[in-house]
């Protein structure tokens, strides 16, 4: 277990030097400069400029010189969206927002998805199933914007009486300003994860030891939640890496239509105006998220199936 | 026959008596030949593995449904844009903001001359004073200036604005309002005034279905285009994908050993890589690189001019990042086929490597290939109009389904179908995808038909 | 009878065992409703066993073996579905019982274990775990301490050593042969009073095959429950049955006595079958022959016998009617016309006689 772990943190902690490694020669090969504005200034201003902030050195040594300061948990200036600011102060700032909805998000597409997949598995066949199938098919073929967009349209839009909730977020809204980009953000990933607990529950409910426990006479409840589920949630459980990426950035379109002040929308400004080191300390803290959501995921799957064998590295 | 004999048989139903087998009279003891044993089992017909395929497939009434929507928009998308005769960057004067109805010129007269009844004075129309204008201008021989027209036109919307809330006698002066109360009903397809001008005239010209933008720039040709777009994206991407995701896949499974374990390292870390940030940031970063090459005179840069910058460096992403799930499958696929029997019974006989990836991998493989590329082009779609929404897909003279949504955003509450066309054709092209490729896997390997 | 049942589970042994039916088949047919149309796999079936008996159903791959079982246990799934004919248990209408019935009675009265040990205990729990729900599915009083005691006694009746640590392990910590072992407890913990065992050892090794047929046969001589073993294999019926059915195409060709059926064989497919079985008491220069051909396309069944195509003394007669049962001894009877054929000459030379 002890080695394993290890193992697994030490390709995490390759995954984020390779993200950070990606992101910084990219943006760097990208032409232009942060300093390009309407109006452009002289090339003396530019100079001074690039000198202050450590931009006229070749590149591999600024990029040794951010992974020395990185490791000493510095993760430099704003040098253009917020002139100066300590980026792990924005991160701060603008995160919990982002995370609070993803949350949400998570928590509501899980908390619903796993019922409604064991739902269509049990009545396969039926028109509920097919209804469920479409459902979720359609919800994980509808891009956020869309949604985002139609749910602007139709709750804050013309019509009064539907206009339950805030167009754009505030925090005055309270829960009720957190309800459409919640739902928003949680559609896709409900609808993935009922279809993917239905064809793993269908996957355990054709196994033999589902055969076995009905000729053991077990009730029909029993064998659906105690033996087909706990097999058919190993997927799922799986999916949960992926998904937080996907809510992080899926977050990114949803901050947009509903203007809210998350990291997400930062990040997208940041990219723009080429603020590299608000896009490197942006793209590192959210990699690092991701690959640390990935390992827990992938040690707890370790717990859920007995079958793996974690003295043995995992394979 | 015996079944009905048998009743009162205490054993079996087919349990007749001695005696009543001898009253049968047709007895032939006679051994059989061995044509007729052949006769005897009717063979049923084998079918080939596609035909197989293409009978579930077709009994799939929603996977059918989804095939015939996705050549509709197949049709609507490439043979569209021929058939309209506006084109996806044209500005067509007169024609900016129109919604996709219109209300014939003498309904219009009939509302505004009620309107002008009310209110006490012509409220004219923007247009119309400033039409007017350039015909007084012209007949005295001067021409006005853009600065003048647009003048000219506040003032009239002004006016018009000022009439509209100053009716009098209670009565409500606000079009819509006398529309209502005339019973005057919107028409299908959109038209600019003075195109029902032509049209009053004996023209024909063609309406604009789902209306024109602020540019007035016809939106179903746009729409068209950007179908197009998305649709050529996602094929594309998925081809790039299976293609490279195959070669890498296979060469892994089929090597093994020390091969399989450092390309399988390397799946690993790219695997763990947060796709989306890192799609963001190419796309973003390299799309100003290929630009500046595209406008060098380079040797592919016709090629990067007509593709757009963009979409260039949206492909490398795919074709660096996204490739890592379709080999983990075709690797998975061709170790278990690598595992059986008759693979190793093949190479036992002295078949050559090249002869049994032709004749046992390949064939086996093939099915999951179509299908993961088939789902491949739903994803593709969906995340090119997720970084064009975010404004780093597609660039500006090109269009896609996810920039036009994007830019209606700005108008969203009072033009919401400027959304809502570009919305409903991209969901229905990625659920029918969707749709049909689930169909195409249910169809191509049965056991997994769930 | 209920109370007479309720003392059968207090004690691991079951004094002499009844007398009487104890399971009664008639005419069962079970189609599977496929896309491609109908498939009869089973045609018209009928055999009893009575209590203590061991019955060995024997018949190659698709011959309906298995789904015959399912039907008695009720555990046949869409789109199989019986459609004709009766099975009754002690009396009781099985095909009668409603969903809740066939629930507690699945386990209680009837128990099934399964070919591959490999995949039949859920990976995901605990030996003990599983062999104690089996219990508690039908004894809701019973403590849970109680329970894993049973269970325990259970593990050690069929020969599982260092019960206690066992209990907490994990099916993938078993072999395949200890696996089959907890599948047998599983079966046995609720005293069925008949066991169907579903090819029990065609998955494991050899060697192993003996050890869990000893030990069937010594479970069975002290529980005096029913078994019906299907297998294709002849071997195991000599080793473990009293009778025998042999399946073909979905019919029972032919059913008798252990006895009879290896030393006076009816049908020329239990022929067949005998012939392609290695035997001790052979000539040495004996080959074994197989049976030529295939088995006929369920969907298409022909009209007449279904081995007619691969029989070498298929007459044309065979392949316009399905012969009906001949009696050949005593609960021994086969559907071949040869036999049909012979019965006739009999009668014909008897009436000349006469």
């Amino acid at each position: 277990m002890v080695k394993y772990t290890i193992k697994r943190v030490l390709m995490a902690v390759l995954t984020v030097f390779i993200v950070a490694c990606i992101t910084f020669f990219l943006m760097n090969a990208a032409p232009g400069n942060p300093w390009l504005a309407e109006k452009t200034p002289p090339q003396s201003v530019i100079d001074a400029l690039n000198e202050k902030y450590g931009l006229d050195k070749p590149l591999p040594e600024q990029f040794a010189k951010y992974m020395n300061n990185l490791i000493h948990g510095d993760f430099g200036v704003s040098i253009k969206t917020q002139k100066n600011r300590p980026v792990m102060d924005i991160i701060v700032e603008k995160f919990p927002l982002s995370a609070q909805l993803g949350i949400m998000a998570v928590a509501w597409a899980v908390v619903v998805g796993v019922p409604l997949g064991c739902l269509a598995a049990y009545k396969r066949g039926k028109l509920i199933d097919s209804i469920l199938r479409v459902v979720c098919t359609l919800g994980v073929s509808l891009p956020g914007f869309v949604v985002a967009s139609v749910l602007l349209v139709v709750f804050c839009g013309g019509i009064e009486s539907l206009n339950f909730f805030p167009g754009t977020f505030s925090p005055a809204n309270g829960i009720r300003g957190y309800i459409l980009p919640c739902f928003c953000l949680g559609l896709y990933p409900m609808c993935y994860i009922a279809r993917l607990t239905r064809s793993s529950m269908l996957d355990a409910i054709n196994q033999e030891y589902v055969k076995t426990a009905r000729a053991k006479g077990l009730k029909t409840g029993k064998i659906i939640f105690k033996h087909a589920l706990r097999n058919a949630l190993i997927p799922v459980i799986t999916y949960l890496g992926p998904l937080t990426a996907f809510t992080l950035c899926g977050g990114f379109v949803v901050e947009k239509v509903f203007g809210i002040p998350g990291l997400g929308k930062f990040f997208v400004q940041s990219v723009q105006a080429l603020d590299y080191p608000l896009i490197m300390g942006t793209v590192i803290f959210l990699a690092t998220f991701i690959v640390f959501m990935n390992l827990m995921v992938d040690l707890l799957y370790k717990v859920v199936d007995p079958r793996i064998n974690l003295a043995k590295g995992g394979n | 026959m015996a079944d009905k004999k048998v009743k009162h048989s205490p054993i079996g139903s087919l349990q007749p008596k001695i005696d009543d087998i001898l009253e049968w009279n047709n007895l032939d003891f006679t051994p059989a030949t061995k044509e007729e044993k052949e006769d005897f089992i009717q063979q049923r017909k084998s079918v080939s593995y596609w035909r197989d395929a293409w009978r579930r497939l077709r009994k799939n009434t929603v996977a059918m449904v989804a095939m015939c929507v996705l050549i509709v928009i197949v049709l609507f998308g490439f043979l569209g844009p021929v058939l309209v005769p506006y084109g996806y960057e044209e500005f067509n004067k007169g024609a900016e903001n129109l919604h996709p109805w219109h209300y014939t010129l003498e309904d219009q007269a009939r509302v505004n001359a009620v309107i002008e009844e009310r209110t006490g004075s012509a409220a004219l129309d923007p247009e119309e004073a400033v039409a007017q204008a350039i015909a007084e201008a012209e007949a005295k021989g001067e021409t006005l200036s853009a600065v003048q027209q647009a003048k000219i036109r506040a003032n009239a919307k002004a006016a018009a604005e000022k009439a509209a809330t100053e009716g009098s006698e209670g009565l409500s002066t606000k079009e819509e309002d006398v529309r209502a109360e005339l019973g005057v009903k919107a028409k299908l397809g959109g038209y600019s005034n003075n195109e029902l001008q032509r049209i009053a005239n004996g023209e024909k010209v063609f309406p604009h279905l789902f209306g024109t933008d602020k540019f007035g720039r016809d939106i179903m040709v746009r729409v068209m285009i950007g179908t197009r777009v998305s649709m050529i994206v996602g094929v594309c991407a998925a081809l790039l994908v299976l293609v490279i995701g195959a070669l890498y896949g296979s060469i892994s499974g089929y090597a093994g050993g020390m091969v399989d374990t450092v390309m399988q390292r390397i799946v690993e870390v790219i695997y763990s890589i947060p796709e989306v940030l890192v799609i963001l940031l190419l796309a973003a970063m390299l799309s100003p690189v290929i630009q500046e090459y595209s406008s060098s005179g380079g040797l592919l840069s016709g090629l990067t001019t007509v593709l757009g910058a963009n979409l260039i460096s949206m492909f490398i992403a795919f074709g660096i990042l996204y490739w890592v799930g379709m080999s983990r499958i075709i690797r998975g696929q061709v170790l278990q086929i690598k595992q059986q029997e008759y693979v190793t019974a093949a190479r036992a006989l002295g078949a050559s490597s090249g002869r049994i990836i032709r004749r046992h991998l390949l064939p086996n493989c093939i099915g999951q290939i179509v299908v993961t590329t088939c789902l491949q082009i739903p994803s593709a779609i969906f995340l090119e109009s997720f970084l064009s929404f975010l404004g780093v897909g597609v660039n500006a003279p090109m269009t896609s389904l996810g920039s036009m949504a994007s830019e209606a955003l700005q108008g969203l509450y009072s033009y919401p179908y400027r959304l809502l066309f570009p919305a409903i054709i991209l969901s229905v092209m990625i659920l029918s995808f969707n749709l049909f490729g689930d169909g195409l896997r249910d169809a191509l390997d049965p056991r997994l038909k769930k | 009878m209920e109370q007479n049942t309720n003392t059968l589970r207090d004690d691991l042994v079951v004094e002499a065992p009844k007398d009487g039916k104890l399971l009664e088949v008639k005419d069962l047919r079970v189609s599977f409703f496929t896309p491609a149309g109908e498939v009869k796999a089973v045609g018209g079936i009928s055999y009893d066993l009575n209590y203590g008996e061991v019955m060995g159903i024997v018949g190659e791959s698709g011959s309906g073996k298995s789904v015959e079982a399912y039907s008695i246990i009720g555990l046949l799934q869409s789109p199989g579905k019986v459609i004709g004919g009766s099975i009754s248990f002690e009396g009781q209408d099985v095909l009668a019982k409603s969903k809740e019935e066939m629930t507690d009675f699945r386990g209680r009265e009837v128990a099934m274990i399964f070919q591959n040990p490999m995949t039949c205990l859920n990976p995901v729990y605990t030996v003990g775990n599983q062999l104690v729900e089996a219990l508690r599915a039908h004894d809701k009083s019973i403590s849970a301490e109680d329970a894993k005691k049973r269970a325990m006694e259970m593990m050690e009746l069929v020969g599982i050593n260092n019960v206690a640590r066992r209990m907490r392990q994990y099916p993938h910590e078993f072999s395949g042969g200890m696996r089959q072992r907890v599948m047998i407890a599983m079966g046995l913990i609720c005293h069925p009073k008949l066991l169907i065992a579903d090819e029990p050892t065609t998955a494991l090794d050899v060697t192993i095959q003996a050890q869990i047929l000893e030990l069937m046969k010594e479970l069975q001589k002290k529980t005096h429950m029913g078994i019906v073993f299907i297998t294709h294999n002849l071997g195991v019926v000599a080793e473990i049955c009293d009778k025998v059915s042999v399946m073909y195409a979905g019919k029972i060709v032919e059913q008798g006595p252990v006895n009879d059926i290896f030393y006076t064989p009816g049908h020329p497919y239990t022929v067949g079958l005998l012939r392609s079985m290695p035997r001790v008491d052979a000539d040495s220069y004996e080959r074994l022959i197989p049976i030529e051909g295939t088995p006929v396309d369920m969907l298409n069944p022909p009209e007449g016998c279904p081995f007619a195509p691969r029989c070498e003394h298929a007459m044309k007669v065979c392949l316009q009617k399905m012969p009906p049962y001949v009696e050949l001894g005593d609960g021994h009877r086969s559907a071949c016309w040869l036999r049909v054929q012979e019965q006739v000459n009999a009668k014909k030379e008897a009436g000349t006689n006469d």
